[in-house]
């Protein structure tokens, strides 16, 4: 027989217990089995065989993969800090109930919804050298077009710059929604001591929003090591290898050449090196706002 | 509640009474584009009539109509297919009958994932002599006919020729082609003196396979043997490094277009940006119909030629193509007659397919008056005989066609010292082909 306690306890787990069945069954388990396969030569109909920690070798000797976490790491660099930056900017001067600041709240935002295949096919119009958008205003002053996608110092810019365009929107309504929090109470006592708008910014605003700041970062280096649809439909990872992010990588590993094990020994390095950056960023954030 | 219950049971009872299908079901699976818009079924095309999607369209519908007993189920996936098709195998639920590229069957066969066809086609009177040598040998593996070759297409020289004029480089309304790779730099350098334009337009920011076939093109016409067996690649070869010497003088001396995506080069060969675009069969009847339209750029100013030998007289040409394949699965004798009537269809209809401008594939119609009364088409049959795909051993040759592509173009462009490219490309290709399972 359970005791009350215990009848208590197994009912409020079965108020969890679906959401639990799914959460094991769509993402622990096949994470489980990702790690296993790492462990395997396999394709993609079977037939694998037990290689131990040989794709994770392969890895970590091969170019192509130790170029494609570099690419990865310098568009997060690229992508995180603007990401991070521009929608802050854009809520401080959206924050307020006019119509015109609703308005250019729409604007802003507007280009999250799109998806990724529209969202490159306006910035391949805008950007490429043969008759795009930004040559031909280069052209009206007579200066040759950029090789945006065909430079490999130039192409994982122009990653970012679509990058940063199209998900802003997100990070300016979470800074929003916190700017909307913070007490009215607060600015009125500053306006009253004649605080300058820089220092009420400082002292009082980006403090109240801080775990926002960290929320936003966080949320975008774990989206931004993901990158995979811009240089897939834009530059096949070209050129020299420039553009090849990790997923990237994974996919051209697991479908084209169907080494599915080796995939899935990369698809692992990028889940621990999203987990340790987070993990680092948590961990350095919490023990910043404790020393505060 | 009972009013309920017994609703429900005459609704069961009242579905349960529609007719028994007593077809047979098929599904079949294909490229080439969604077009039924244009297509209004059992109808002529209203635009393109000779474009990929709506000839197969029509074809379908024939087919259906002429068929009544079947009942095809057609997926429409995009280019190039792949990813949806693996990931029906790889759930035990693959389409009957699928169109692919010669070159990535040896992906499907290795894995025992599609069936020899030899015995089946045999059945509705097709035999391995009725296809023309390339198509023959695109499908053939292990001396077994492991599909129903439907095209072969290969890369070739669409001309501007009203720019060739402009640059004194026609004669008798016949372009002068190159015949080594000096010929090509002097004619491109007088090109480019006389017009102000590039002589070659190709694609370079997301077209990494245009390299690669250029290369095997060149490498066959020096009877290079850079596949030795099915698992080994030579690459950094005198006769590969030749060609990429040549590719890259072009691109040094901005003789061909650079910064463009594949839209951008066709349409910028339309628009009369180059003379030569390199790309493949497919683009002959949208051109055509520019050069038949007045007023366009290319109006009475186009035609269409093999690759121009230029490192030997072997008349070589690197080729792929489209075959039907069926799938290893399950299916009742009534779906395996099925599935015969069906390519036997496809196979009477090469004709039409090849209006495309892809090859065909059957011998009788690559030398029926019918076929080479199409435009330009006298000018590129000769590749049905000679094209040749890779070694029909070779895996996951769209992989290393991309491999290959992207140390090319690193190396033409001068990322990379072409030696450095061409070992890259060698050592990559051969670590992706030792680890085949």
């Amino acid at each position: 027989m359970l005791s009350a306690k215990a009848k208590t306890q197994l009912g409020n787990f079965l108020f969890v217990a679906p959401y639990m069945f799914v959460f094991a069954w769509l993402l622990v388990w096949p994470l489980m089995s990702g790690m296993g396969l790492s462990l395997f030569k396999a394709d993609l109909f079977g037939g694998a065989t037990f290689v131990g920690l040989e794709n994770y070798g392969r890895l970590l000797s091969d170019p192509v993969f130790l170029q494609a976490v570099g690419n990865t790491f310098l568009f997060v660099l690229l992508c995180v800090p603007p990401l991070a930056i521009i929608p802050l900017i854009l809520a401080l001067l959206l924050n307020r109930s006019t119509r015109v600041a609703a308005f250019f709240r729409g604007v802003f935002f507007s280009s999250s919804v799109l998806s990724v295949t529209i969202v490159t096919l306006i910035w391949r119009m805008v950007l490429i050298p043969d008759g795009g958008f930004v040559a031909n205003i280069l052209a009206v002053f007579g200066l040759p077009p950029i090789p945006f996608f065909s430079d490999p110092g130039i192409v994982m810019g122009s990653m970012a710059i679509i990058t940063v365009w199209w998900c802003l929107g997100l990070p300016m309504m979470l800074y929003l929604s916190a700017l909307q929090q913070v007490p009215q109470d607060i600015y009125e006592a500053a306006a009253l001591d004649n605080s300058r708008w820089w220092t009420t910014l400082t002292r009082i605003t980006l403090p109240s929003i801080s775990r926002t700041v960290v929320l936003v970062v966080i949320m975008q280096c774990v989206l931004q090591f993901q990158l995979f649809g811009q240089p897939q439909l834009i530059t096949q990872g070209g050129p020299n290898g420039a553009s090849r992010p990790i997923v990237l990588f994974i996919f051209e590993v697991g479908f084209r050449r169907w080494d599915i094990g080796y995939a899935a020994a990369a698809s692992q390095i990028l889940f621990a090196i999203i987990l340790l950056v987070t993990l680092g960023q948590y961990l350095l954030t919490r023990k910043r706002t404790g020393d505060a | 509640m009972k009013t309920l219950v017994s609703l429900l049971i005459m609704a069961l009872a009242i579905s349960a009474c529609s007719p028994k299908d007593e077809r047979t079901h098929v599904t079949v699976q294909r490229i080439f584009g969604e077009c039924r818009a244009n297509v209004p079924r059992d109808q002529a095309p209203l635009r393109n009539p000779d474009g990929e999607c709506e000839i197969l369209t029509g074809l379908i519908d024939q087919f259906e109509r002429e068929n009544p007993d079947i009942d095809l189920t057609v997926n429409i996936v995009a280019w190039p297919g792949y990813d949806q098709l693996s990931a029906q195998y790889a759930a035990g639920n693959p389409p009957d009958v699928v169109s692919i590229h010669m070159s990535s069957m040896p992906d499907y066969q290795s894995r025992g994932l599609i069936v020899p066809l030899t015995a089946e086609l045999a059945q509705v009177g097709v035999t391995a002599k009725a296809f023309t040598p390339a198509a023959r040998q695109g499908v053939t593996i292990k001396n077994e006919l492991y599909g129903l070759p439907f095209d072969n297409w290969t890369p070739l020289w669409h001309i501007n020729t009203g720019l060739f004029a402009k640059a004194g480089l026609m004669r008798d309304g016949e372009p002068i082609l190159p015949r080594t790779p000096e010929d090509l730099l002097a004619q491109a350098r007088q090109f480019k003196a006389a017009t102000g334009k590039p002589y070659f337009v190709q694609s370079m920011i997301n077209e990494r396979a245009a390299y690669t076939r250029n290369l095997y093109t060149y490498l066959m016409n020096q009877k290079a043997a850079f596949f030795e067996d099915p698992k080994h690649i030579r690459l950094n070869t005198p006769e590969a490094r030749r060609i990429v010497a040549l590719f890259k003088q072009i691109y040094d001396e901005s003789l061909t277009t650079k910064d463009q995506d594949y839209s951008s080069a066709t349409q910028g060969f339309m628009n009369g940006q180059g003379g030569v675009y390199l790309v493949g069969t497919w683009m002959i009847g949208a051109y055509e119909a520019e050069a038949n339209t007045p007023g366009q750029p290319l109006y009475k100013s186009y035609t269409v030629k093999p690759y121009p030998m230029l490192f030997g007289p072997e008349q070589a040409a690197y080729v792929d193509g489209h075959a039907w394949v069926v799938s290893n699965r399950e299916r009742t004798p009534t779906q395996n007659e099925a599935v015969r009537r069906f390519l036997k269809f496809l196979y009477d209809h090469n004709y039409d397919w090849s209006r495309t401008g892809h090859l065909p594939t059957v011998q009788a119609v690559a030398q029926s008056p019918q076929y080479l009364s199409l435009p330009h088409r006298r000018d590129i049959v000769a590749l049905s005989e000679i094209g040749r795909t890779l070694p029909s051993e070779v895996q996951r040759q769209f992989a290393i066609q991309d491999i290959i592509g992207d140390e090319l173009f690193s190396a033409i462009a001068g990322h990379k010292p072409i030696e450095q490219a061409l070992t890259d490309a060698e050592t990559r290709t051969n670590d992706l082909l030792f680890h085949l399972l």
